[in-house]
């Protein structure tokens, strides 16, 4: 197919050819041109807008991300400054599990002496390593071990249960060691019988 | 090559321009575009990291309610008396209120094994001899009163007359880590 030199521009001015005409199928480079710029300021508006549209969504993602990094951080925090607190709250629980008060196992011990027996000598101490664990070692004047008996029935209503228990009669004189648990663990719902300061 | 060669080799050149402008331009759409998706990954990631986060922390709140209640409730107590020289001054009052006849008193600040949140303790050590039930009293009402106090020991024996109790108690006093 022939193009007619009438119907495209080929960049020429009305005058006479001093070099002879380009090859008939050179002739479709301006149409390549114009077809090309066309092209060209399609595509590119086309991409520009997915360009911009592209940037618009990578920013709202980056402060979006940004935003839950913060709130991350803060959920974080607040679960480090938790994490504190229930140590707090374990530490201050064993004291108080090893705080149990004595008096009350003091008293039943020396109200349990029957009338031909006394208390020579008490003592309790806590096992530093497990302080709600007492060590009891008592001297009772006795010549029988129903005192004992009697006495260790009233530690038992104090709900505390013996372990390794050691005892010696003679000259008179009951020495008895034991290691006292108490059965009544302080729980995180014991309130103390005092209103707080 | 004449000028009218010349002429085609430079809208040539103009094509091929443009045409790399355009392809250029495609690039740097697909390069922003992959940028986005990647942004919309790290947030898809960031977002189910603070979902997993806040499932552990309501866990972790709802384990703790009975723990965290214990705390308020104690916490007080433990912050009443918090130093050495206030722990002090607080047993001597005591032990001075109760009119006891106390032979020997003595404190020593010492330190409490694996409690991280109560290092110290202001031990107290106090010797009586007075009558068994003005004693006995007296220890059952402090412990009432002191609830956060610790007696790690006590001894009874009989004192030099036959009423008398003897009694040598070591008292503790947990100081709250600040």
């Amino acid at each position: 197919m022939q193009i007619a030199s009438k119907q495209i521009d080929d960049f020429k001015t009305e005058r006479k050819d001093i070099t002879p005409p380009l090859p008939v199928i050179l002739r479709l480079v301006p149409l390549l041109l114009y077809c090309s710029i066309i092209v060209a300021v399609v595509l590119g508006a086309v991409f520009f807008l997915q360009l911009q549209l592209a940037i618009k969504k990578r920013e709202g993602h980056r402060i979006e991300t940004e935003n839950i990094a913060i709130e991350t951080q803060k959920t974080q925090s607040e679960r480090a400054a938790l994490e504190a607190e229930i140590k707090k709250a374990t530490d201050i629980e064993s004291w108080v599990a090893g705080s149990r008060p004595i008096q009350p196992l003091l008293v039943e011990i020396a109200r349990s002496m029957g009338a031909r027996s006394s208390l020579i000598d008490l003592r309790i101490e806590r096992d530093p390593d497990a302080p709600a664990q007492l060590k009891l070692a008592m001297k009772i004047g006795t010549d029988t071990t129903k005192q004992l008996d009697t006495t260790l029935d009233r530690i038992a209503s104090q709900d505390y249960r013996t372990f390794s228990p050691q005892q010696n009669l003679g000259r008179g004189e009951l020495d008895y060691r034991a290691t006292l648990v108490s059965r009544q663990q302080r729980t995180p719902d014991v309130v103390p019988e005092t209103p707080a300061p | 090559m004449n000028s009218k060669h010349i002429a085609c080799a430079i809208v040539a050149v103009v094509i091929a321009l443009l045409v790399q402008f355009t392809l250029w331009f495609q690039n740097s759409r697909s390069a922003m575009q992959r940028q986005a998706e990647t942004a919309q990954f790290a947030e898809t990631a960031a977002a189910d990291q603070l979902a997993r986060e806040r499932v552990q922390l309501a866990e972790l709140r709802r384990q703790s309610t009975d723990l965290i209640g214990f705390l308020k409730t104690w916490q007080p107590y433990f912050q009443s008396i918090d130093n050495a020289q206030s722990a002090e001054v607080n047993y001597t009052m005591r032990v001075k209120e109760a009119n006891l006849v106390n032979l020997a008193q003595r404190f020593e600040l010492g330190t409490v094994k694996n409690n991280p949140s109560i290092p110290t303790a202001m031990r107290t050590y106090l010797t009586f001899e007075d009558d068994y039930p003005r004693l006995m009293n007296w220890l059952g009402e402090l412990e009432v009163k002191m609830p956060t106090l610790r007696i790690s020991s006590v001894r009874l024996s009989k004192g030099t007359r036959p009423t008398d109790l003897r009694a040598e108690i070591t008292l503790e006093h947990p100081l709250l880590k600040k």
